[in-house]
Parts: structure tokens; sequence; C-alpha cells
């Protein structure tokens, strides 16, 4: 691959992270902001437990604290594998299988991880 | 209100955590468990939470300069992953008090390591491995690189992701002096680089964590909304502190964790 054709696939790639990093850390901390606001004003106490994906959602969606809690946290442990599926992509268009691979296999032992956890 | 003591307490660590260089968990740990007495794993898994949120705002800015060497993140995050995996393993299964000794073990080895530490950016060279460049914010003047020793890099940043997955610290302290030192790339790529790296490992743990019950809201929100804001806010502050003092008293403070956390395992 020549140099000019590998920079551009590196500033590709800077967009897309610097893309998904902006997007992520917003929603997670809004989330969070607003569920610690919620928390605060409703029982003066936050959550101790995650709740389930599914029950998040539904809590969140009434604007319950621990609904926004558990959702700010999922936004924010999923930002980091969004930014790893993203760079997968775009390598993939610059033709790169090398890192195509690569990046494939990280993301592989963060999704066992995840399920490792569910074990 | 429990709640916004630990949210006080993380915006100081954040605040002196990034003036300094350092990731928030080393003291943000011992001071929840000694302080606060959240057990221990809950510490570590708030610590992983605000590694994430941290790494990725920090990101926005490295990522806009080119500093970060994606590639090389890349392939490094291969092993660090691992590392991770393995490391959260280890921790879910044994006693919160064996995490404790390690991780004092680890505060003494950061308090001396946070002396000695290269500050050159000169001579670097493409190796021909990894080649890549950045421009320099001060001289702006471009950087070629390229990394020496990438298979001894790799095994290295296992043991890095090992620690971080287990004990809850962002691994940059075994990351950034490998990159710099063995690796041979400029101090500023291996800071960019290193950071980018962790928020990836400190999600690969933290979906262990999750899944095993150990992150919990109440303690995490706090820990990574304060050392969010603290971050945002110390490097504004650090013109108006003499540093030097500041890294001396923090370094006599992670000394008297460590004793604090080995005394309170064996207690």
């Amino acid at each position: 691959m020549s140099d000019r054709s590998r920079r551009s696939a590196a500033e590709t790639i800077n967009l897309m992270v610097h893309r998904v990093l902006a997007v992520g850390l917003a929603i997670s901390a809004t989330l969070m902001i607003a569920g610690v606001a919620a928390g605060l004003a409703q029982d003066q106490s936050l959550p101790k437990v995650v709740l389930s994906v599914g029950a998040a959602l539904r809590r969140g969606a009434q604007l319950q604290a621990d609904g926004l809690l558990s959702l700010g946290l999922f936004a924010l442990i999923l930002t980091p594998f969004l930014r790893v599926t993203g760079s997968i992509m775009v390598f993939a268009k610059e033709r790169d299988w090398r890192y195509v691979g690569i990046t494939m296999l990280v993301l592989a032992i963060m999704i066992a991880s995840l399920w490792l956890g569910q074990l | 209100m429990e709640a916004l003591v630990i949210l006080a307490v993380a915006v100081v660590v954040g605040v002196i955590g990034s003036m300094l260089g350092i990731g928030g968990g080393l003291v943000l740990i011992p001071i929840l468990t000694l302080f606060l007495d959240v057990p221990m794993k809950t510490a570590i898994g708030a610590s992983l939470v605000s590694v994430i949120a941290t790494s990725s705002a920090a990101q926005l800015v490295y990522v806009g300069r080119g500093l970060t060497h994606t590639r090389l993140g890349m392939t490094l995050e291969i092993t660090t992953t691992m590392g991770a995996l393995v490391g959260g393993l280890i921790a879910v299964h044994v006693s919160g008090r064996s995490l404790q000794v390690v991780f004092a073990a680890i505060l003494v080895y950061a308090a001396f390591a946070m002396s000695s530490r290269r500050v050159d950016d000169a001579g670097f060279v493409p190796t021909g491995v990894l080649d890549t460049s950045y421009i320099d914010p001060r001289s702006n003047a471009a950087v070629a690189y390229g990394v020496r020793r990438l298979p001894w890099g790799m095994s290295a940043s296992f043991v890095a992701g090992n620690l971080a997955g287990m004990l809850g610290v962002g691994g940059g302290l075994v990351q950034v002096p490998l990159m710099n030192l063995v690796m041979e790339m400029p101090l500023k790529a291996a800071f960019a680089t290193s950071n980018f790296m962790i928020g990836v490992t400190a999600a690969t743990s933290a979906a262990l964590y999750f899944g095993r019950g150990l992150i919990d809201p109440h303690v995490a929100i706090p820990t990574a909304l304060g050392v969010l804001v603290g971050a945002q806010l110390g490097p504004r502050l650090a013109g108006r502190m003499h540093s030097a003092t500041l890294r001396w008293a923090f370094q006599l403070v992670m000394l008297v964790f460590a004793a604090q956390m080995i005394w309170k395992a064996v207690r």
C-alpha cells in the first residue's frame, strides 16, 4: 500500500473514531446526569443494581432514575465495542484485510468477555 | 447523600490525576474501600467505568491531532483484551482481600515509577514496522516514527491488560513506559495510543464485571461523572499549582494508602 493511501485510511478511521466517541459519550453522560437528577429528586438515593436491558428501557422511558442510570452505563460500556466494530468496517472499505482480521479478533475477545460474564 | 460524597471525591481525584498524567483508579479505589466502606470488587467495577469515560473524553482531543497510532493500538489490543479477560476472571474468583494486597504492591510500584519518566521526543525514526507520523502541536513539525520489538510489546501488553482487568486501573502505568522505552515511540504518541487502548481494555473487563453484578450504579455513576468533570478541569488549573510539590505529595499519599490497604487485608 502506498504512503498516500495509508494516510487517508488513517484519517478516515480517526474521523470515525471521533464521531462514535462523541455521540456515545454525549448520550451516556446525558442519561447518567438525568438519572442522578431524577434519583435525587425522587427519593434522595441511587439504585444499587443494574437492570436488565428490557427493564432499563421500560423504566428509562418513564424517566425513572434506575432506568436512566442503567441505560447510561450500557451506552458507556458499549461505546468502545462500537468503536472497534466501526474500525472493522473502515479497514474493510480500505481493503486492508490484515487489519480487518486483527480488529475482528479484538472484537471477538470483547464479546467473549461479555458472554463469560453471563455464565 | 453518599453519592454526592463519592462525586466530590471523584472530581478532586480527576483534577489531580489529569494534572499528573495518571489514571484516577490508583487513588480512587483506596479512597472508596478505606474511607467509604465500598467492597473491593465494587470499587474496581466503578473504576473501570470511569476509565472508559475518561479514555473516551481524552480521545476526542488526541484523535483530532492525529497522535493516536490506531493500527498499533489495535495490534497490541489483541493481547491486552486477552489479558483483561483473564484478569477479570481471576478477580471475580479470588477474594477481595487478595486483590487488595496485589493492589497495594502496584501502588508502591506506581509511586516510584512516577519519578522516573523519560520526557524526550527527539531522535525517533521510521523502522519499517508500523511506520506513521504526526504533527507536533508545539513545533508544528512532522514527526515520523516506527516501532521496535513488537513481539515484546505484545507480550507485555498482556500483563498490562491483566492488571487492568484484575485491579480496575487503566494499564497506562505499564503501557506508556513500554511504548516509550521498549518500543521506542515518542512519548506524546505513546500517551495518546495508550489512552486509546485503555478504553477498549476497560470495556472488556467491565463487560465481565457487569454480567457478574459487580457494577453498582450508586457507586459507579458518581465516580464516572466526577472523574470526567475533574479531568476536564485539571489541565485548566495546572498552571496555577506547583506540580513538583503536588507530585511529591501524591507519591506520599499512594504509599500511605498502600500500607493501609495491606493492613486492612491482613487484619
